[in-house]
């Protein structure tokens, strides 16, 4: 019964007629039933039963839409409980806007949870069935999971051709824009269409630009946080996007409202113009107060026999790299390797017996694995999960412990138990019941819950506010979101970050560079993204000069200084952001975008 | 629909579907699918297909169906706090009494509330199993005299949903009857029908009125009647639209038709596919519309000449 095909399609059809109820609308009805009915009667059946036919109606009349404009999203969502600035904004975009909108919110107000409303109320007023998310690939299956969890939507992440059949997909733009795709898309009606981090799509001359202009859409919602940056013309690109219009033609927005291009003129007007089709929520002055992060690093010294093992893997590391020729893209095991020595020696091992094995038999390289093999057999104890152990009594409350490796999980899980700490794994490679169990369990009984990276995604832990970083990733990035799982809204306490920091290894330098030099552990919420894009824009990921850092030195001297150049550009990019931020304060595009945004109150 | 409603509704679907309702209470069932319940709920196509073509005894699922959350948990949480019964528990090992049927048989619980997935396919459910019938109203017993022949006239009813669509939508019900022996039109049939027994089967000592009018004239009586209904309706929302509409189209075609009167040539068959373009999704964003569609109907055979 969704309207899912455009009116033309179906009204040509035999079985169904139109008349005027009034000169602008049409009654149209379906008459395939009464086909259907004669039919049954000429062969005397099939027919249903009496008690089928009652519940059918009483169903329907359950679903039946009783007004235009009261919410029905909240009425099937009753466990999800938005925030009131979301349910304003949902209600903005169905009444005022038609279904078309920029959603600007700031960074963390939660635009994705307002297309979500949006999408919802639509489906389930049988608006919307076919419908196409388009985001940056690494955010795909946190829309999917999003959607589905909270909105109770069977989104489908794209993977294979055929999954574009499905009702609701999410894809990633650059493979939507690609052939085959592209066509099958380009041959779709959307009834909604979204796309995330719109920012992307400012440049009317790509590709990405162009394919989204071709989309055939009904409805569609533009989420960006910075709808525009650099010129108005990004502004007028994106509004274009969505209403061809709004702004008039790109000469009369130029004549009308643009000074120069980083200087708006009749602000009033084109504020009219912009409300009409953006909204943006801010936070007011009074807004999102975030409790604190408290960070200490605890710098521990290694047994003598693990500097052993430490010393050992990195000779073993570098000296692959030189016989490699400088390879980089072939190290990536061997990178691991060097990473997993700050951690465990479980996790080494383990990586170990692995390249052992695929190693062929006659090769010299066997018998080197085989020695440091025989060095991890000296090590009696773990420094490391002596120290947290000592730590999370001396804390004596809830503590999430997080660490990159499966095999470190597991050694903690025992080493915890065996000293009478009750402590709960949680990784992402878990079915949603057995999270959820976790979870629980950790709510309850457990003092301390041992995730793993992929773990780190979608878990909300603010009833805890002591997290140990047993080991740190190399991507700032990853860091910041196991932070944030436990540092976000809800979070009453002050959170209290401990890195523990091995000396006179790399995981010193990282700490170093993660906590001085990008400050990353006070950062504000979504300044991080701009400083690494920012940083990567000059130059490779940092996680890449961190592993050539570290494969190309040639001894302790030559580390120390690479680090320090790496931790001096790093500080550079940051200052240059605080500049842009000041400056983007003092922009001639704050006070427009100020002036059609909402400031909303939001209590953690 | 709230949660006793909700808890009505399933009753009446597994009770109508012959699924075996092992335990109940106001809150919840715990139920063991009947076959055709199974092929319908658990989409299991390929396990279907293997009992139909092996001919293996089926396996029917159970679940426990929680109809009113909060109260069935409040209830579990406190048999849970009082003791078991030791009785029971000495009972059970002399005897090897195992509580319940289905101990140790796999339960899943499902949360039944308005917007659940499972609720809303038990809604479907419905649907595609009560769409056409033909019954009888049954006599009532003390007037049935064996001589007698009671006067039955056939109805044609139908439920009809109308939806009154733009960027927005509502949606009624209207539910008709036509009496095939004299044309008269109904309202609210459905709600007449509600109350009275029906059956699939001719029932003895009765006639039946012959019918005057064909299905397809009635069909058409019940689109007069709504269509007259309907033409009294505010229809300040379609006004309301085709005025956005028209303003939408003034802004593209102004903005395309400028793009149009600069753009090089061999552009121009691009930006005219682009205009064709937004112009028919601003229609079918806007255009307001009445469509009229069957829920479900049938032929009802009704005491009484009317």
């Amino acid at each position: 019964m969704a309207d899912t095909t455009k009116a033309q399609g179906s009204a040509t059809s035999s079985t169904a007629s139109k008349n005027k109820l009034h000169p602008l609308v049409e009654l149209q009805f379906d008459r395939s039933w009464q086909e259907e009915l004669q039919q049954r009667l000429t062969k005397n059946g099939p027919w249903d039963e009496w008690v089928l036919y009652k519940l059918a109606i009483e169903a329907q009349e359950a679903r039946k839409i009783d007004s235009f404009d009261e919410l029905q999203a909240l009425r099937v969502l009753p466990a999800f409980d938005p925030m009131p600035h979301q349910i304003d904004t949902a209600r903005k975009v169905l009444d005022g806007m038609g279904g078309r909108a920029i959603l600007a919110d700031e960074v963390g107000l939660g635009k994705t949870i307002e297309a979500g409303l949006v999408l919802k109320e639509y489906i389930v007023r049988g608006l919307v069935r076919k419908t196409l998310i388009l985001v940056p690939a690494s955010l795909v299956l946190q829309w999917v999971r999003e959607l589905n969890q909270k909105f109770g939507i069977a989104a489908v992440a794209q993977k294979k051709a055929h999954t574009w059949h499905y009702d609701v997909v999410v894809a990633s733009i650059d493979t939507a824009k690609r052939e085959p795709h592209r066509e099958l898309l380009l041959n779709t009606d959307y009834d909604m269409l979204i796309i995330d981090e719109a920012h992307k799509l400012k440049n009317k001359k790509t590709t990405n630009y162009q394919f989204v202009t071709q989309l055939r859409k009904k409805y569609c919602l533009l989420l960006t946080a910075t709808p525009v940056q650099n010129e108005l013309e990004e502004l007028y690109n994106l509004i274009t996007l969505l209403k061809p219009g709004q702004l008039g033609g790109q000469s009369e927005f130029a004549a009308n409202f643009v000074v120069d291009k980083r200087l708006p003129k009749n602000e009033s007007d084109l504020q009219g113009a912009l409300s009409g089709v953006m909204i943006r929520n801010r936070r007011g002055d009074g807004g999102i107060q975030f409790t604190r992060r408290i960070v200490r690093n605890i710098p521990l010294k290694l047994s003598t026999e693990e500097q052993a093992l430490y010393d050992a893997v990195t000779a073993f590391v570098k000296q692959r790299y030189q016989e490699s020729g400088g390879d980089l893209t072939s190290m990536l095991s061997l990178v691991t390797l060097q990473r997993e020595v700050c951690s465990s020696r479980d996790a080494v091992f383990l990586t170990l017996v692995n390249l052992f094995k695929k190693t062929p038999e006659d090769s010299p390289l066997r018998p080197k694995i085989w020695e440091l093999v025989e060095v991890i057999r000296q090590i009696q104890a773990n420094t490391k999960a002596e120290t947290a152990l000592s730590l999370i009594r001396e804390v004596n409350e809830k503590v999430i412990v997080f660490t990159e490796y499966r095999a470190t999980q597991e050694y903690l899980l025992q080493y915890f138990r065996s000293h009478d700490l009750i402590a709960v794994p949680y990784r992402g490679g878990m079915n949603r019941g057995k999270k959820d169990w976790m979870m629980d369990m950790f709510r309850g009984r457990a003092q301390v819950l041992i995730a793993t990276e992929a773990g780190g995604e979608g878990i909300n832990l603010q009833f805890c506010h002591h997290m140990i970083n047993f080991d740190l990733p190399w991507n700032p990035m990853r860091v910041e979101q196991r932070i944030g799982r436990v540092h976000r809204l809800g979070q009453t306490e002050d959170v209290r970050i401990y890195n523990l920091c091995t000396l006179g290894t790399i995981e010193e330098h990282i700490v170093s560079l993660l906590h001085e030099k990008i400050n990353l552990f006070e950062l504000v919420i979504g300044e991080l993204d701009e400083i690494l894009e920012r940083f990567e824009k000059q130059d490779q990921s940092l996680e890449k000069q961190i592993a050539k850092a570290m494969l190309e030195s040639s001894g302790q001297r030559e580390l120390n200084s690479r680090f320090r150049q790496l931790g001096h550009s790093l500080s550079n990019v940051r200052a240059e952001q605080q500049d842009w931020r000041s400056q983007q304060d003092g922009q001639p595009f704050q006070p427009l975008l100020d002036a059609i945004s909402q400031p909303v109150e939001v209590k953690p | 629909m709230n949660t006793k409603q909700i808890h009505r509704f399933v009753q009446h679907y597994l009770e109508s579907t012959d699924c075996q309702i092992i335990e109940k209470s106001p809150a919840h069932f715990k139920v063991k699918l009947s076959p055709l319940a199974d092929r319908i709920l658990t989409n299991r196509p390929y396990y279907w297909g293997f009992v139909d073509r092996t001919g293996a005894e089926p396996e029917t699922m159970s679940f426990l169906f929680v109809t009113d959350k909060e109260r069935y948990d409040r209830a579990q949480e406190e048999q849970a706090g009082s003791e078991p019964d030791q009785t029971d528990a000495a009972l059970a090992r002399s005897f090897g009494y195992v509580h319940g049927t289905t101990a140790g048989a796999r339960m899943p619980r499902e949360d039944l509330y308005y917007g659940s997935r499972r609720l809303e396919q038990l809604f479907e459910a419905a649907r595609s199993g009560g769409s056409y019938v033909c019954l009888f109203q049954e006599p009532e017993l003390r007037k049935s005299h064996p001589l007698q022949s009671t006067a039955y006239t056939p109805w044609l009813g139908v439920n009809l949903m109308v939806e009154f669509q733009c960027d927005r939508k509502r949606e009624e019900i209207h539910s008709y009857g036509i009496s095939l022996a004299t044309g008269q039109v109904v309202e609210q049939f459905q709600e007449r029908l509600a109350g009275m027994r029906m059956t699939p089967r001719l029932p003895p000592n009765i006639h039946i009125a012959r019918s005057a009018i064909t299905l397809h004239r009635a069909a058409g009586l019940v689109e007069q009647a709504l269509e007259k209904k309907l033409r009294s309706y505010d229809y300040s929302w379609a006004q309301e639209a085709a005025e956005r509409l028209e303003e939408e189209q003034q802004l593209i075609a102004h903005y395309y038709e400028a793009l149009l009167s600069s753009a090089e040539e061999e552009q121009r068959a691009n930006i005219e596919a682009q205009f064709e373009n937004r112009k028919a999704e601003i229609d079918w964003q806007y255009k307001p519309r009445v469509q009229a569609s069957a829920i479900n109907c049938g032929i009802f055979h009704l005491a009484g000449i009317d």
